[in-house]
């Protein structure tokens, strides 16, 4: 292969999400005519704002070489603690004292939760080198079982209006959570790219051992990895129950899959150092647009799991074709 | 130095804003005085299921004569016999059957009904969803200003089957009794299976 060759695949390789997502968008064109207007470009955004901040927590950890399987259920537990006090507050009977929450207050409480679930997890995978499949499967147990037993197994609803505003209202034409996105992608690719810490994440996911010798706090790194992705799993938590009015203990089942999909079909690779923000936030597209494409071109919900798993898997093994021929 | 401890001054003054602005703190006396004037769907529950259901229950369809209904023209059966509070394929209808008991179990007894059907299942330990509050036909979406209520009212309505209608049943039935039962049942409309439902039970008397 010449360089001119090497180049050009390279930079092929780097715009696959892009190309893969452009044809996507004309097949379903061609196909149905309500995919390619406004609207629907809309509501695709909004359903996969909540994806999207998941996602781009995951990428972090999976930067690392790391994954996080409790999203899902961090997400379920921390949207009930944060709908929970903003209905129900707090009661010390001890001290004849109610605790009320605002929209404010708990929504920082839902994202504190969510920071230090993920601040445990880091912390079981450094500090006893518990592996992060393991430690995180076990997370996604035991905030399921948090999040039924505070909620007693029934949904918390009537939020408020100011609340579903977060999930459901517009500004300038644009649905609210697609801000909230859009900020949570812009932060995390200035982490990324601009920031000691983005390196390091890098460092550690291309080769730890090496990152270790020159001086990098791996533990820290990581467990700062793994909090920002509960905090985000946390945000995710607050827009579904907004958009709900609504905090349901089973919310959030199978997030972690979706999420994960982002990350790969995005590009980056599952064994760490490798891949991006923007490519995530591709991949969450590519999969938000496949789902909205199938329900338009009213296919089986069965099948759609089918052509979401196939895609997966091409992904990966594009991904992997790629790799080895780096 | 300096720097870092504007640094730090800082982000006490942000965290403590944030908390000033985070929560307020009330007497939980006061709390729990307002709660009590709000709606209590227990006593609600009880009040309809005392005062208005017996006559729903009178006109409860037989249940043979609602799967036929099903089989010849299930729009018009639907629209008629059954009624549902969710939008969705699930509708609920209120019907009555005798028959035998062929089986006693932990969650349900299995019934042979008289008329010569397939056995059905009746419920007698899960008693839980909107199946009775919808089939009752007794509540209206309008007269309720959140859904929390609606499903107090529902987990109530089960509640007092649980707690009034089963215990002393569970107790006398075995194999061989003869039962009546009217009950609330639930019916896919988009997927129609009459070969497995489940009922719910409102009323179940064992005949002598």
């Amino acid at each position: 292969m010449t360089v001119a060759n090497l180049k050009y695949s390279k930079s092929l390789s780097k715009f696959q999400s892009l190309i893969a997502l452009l044809i996507l968008c004309i097949v379903l064109s061609i196909l149905t005519d309500k995919f390619f207007t406004a609207e629907n470009g809309l509501n695709v955004l909004r359903q996969i704002a909540v994806n999207i901040c998941i996602s781009v927590g995951m990428t972090l950890v999976v930067l690392t070489a790391g994954i996080d399987l409790s999203v899902g259920s961090v997400l379920a537990l921390c949207s009930a603690v944060t709908a929970g006090l903003l209905k129900n507050g707090i009661e010390i009977p001890a001290g004849n004292l109610w605790i009320g929450f605002t929209l404010l207050g708990a929504v920082l409480a839902g994202l504190l939760l969510g920071f230090l679930l993920g601040c445990f997890n880091g912390f079981a995978i450094t500090k006893f080198n518990v592996p992060p499949f393991v430690a995180t499967l076990a997370m996604l147990t035991i905030a399921r079982g948090f999040t039924m037993l505070y909620t007693k197994g029934h949904p918390i609803s009537n939020l408020g209006d100011s609340f579903a505003f977060i999930g459901t209202g517009w500004l300038f034409g644009i649905p609210v959570p697609v801000y909230i996105a859009a900020v949570v992608v812009l932060v995390a690719v200035f982490i990324t790219q601009k920031t000691k810490i983005g390196r390091y994440i890098y460092a550690i996911g291309g080769n730890e051992q090496a990152a270790k010798l020159s001086g990098i706090n791996i533990k820290k790194v990581k467990i700062t990895v793994y909090a920002i992705a509960g905090a985000l799993a946390a945000l995710g938590g607050v827009i579904v129950a907004s958009r709900l009015d609504s905090a349901q203990p089973n919310a959030g089942i199978s997030y972690e899959l979706d999420a994960i999909a982002a990350v790969v079909i995005g590009g980056t690779s599952l064994s760490g150092g490798k891949g991006s923000v923007w490519g995530t936030v591709m991949g969450a597209i590519i999969i938000g647009v496949l789902n909205n494409g199938l329900v338009l071109l009213n296919v089986s919900p069965f099948w759609q799991q089918v052509v979401k798993g196939s895609v997966i898997l091409l992904a990966v093994i594009i991904d992997k074709a790629g790799e080895s021929k780096d | 130095m300096r720097n870092k401890l504007l640094k730090y001054t800082l982000l006490v003054a942000v965290i403590a804003f944030a908390g000033y602005k985070s929560v307020y703190f009330k007497k939980l006396s006061n709390i729990k005085q307002t709660a009590a004037g709000q709606f209590d769907a227990k006593s609600f529950a009880k009040k309809i299921w005392t005062d208005q259901l017996p006559a729903k229950l009178d006109s409860a369809i037989e249940l043979a004569q609602l799967l036929d209904s099903i089989k010849t023209d299930p729009d018009a059966a639907f629209k008629k016999y059954s009624n549902a509070m969710a939008i969705g394929n699930y509708r609920y209808s209120l019907v009555k059957v005798t028959g035998m008991v062929t089986g006693v179990y932990e969650d349900y007894i299995e019934l042979q009904i008289t008329n010569g059907l397939s056995k059905i299942n009746v419920a007698t330990e899960f008693i839980y969803g909107n199946a009775i509050r919808d089939a009752s036909k007794l509540f209206d979406v309008k007269d309720f200003t959140n859904s929390t209520d609606l499903s107090n009212i529902s987990e109530a309505l089960n509640g007092i089957v649980k707690q009034e209608i089963l215990p002393s049943f569970k107790t006398a039935v075995k194999k061989g009794s003869k039962i009546a039962v009217i009950a609330a049942v639930e019916i896919n409309m988009a997927h129609i299976n009459l070969n497995n439902l489940e009922l719910i039970p409102v009323q179940i008397k064992i005949l002598p």
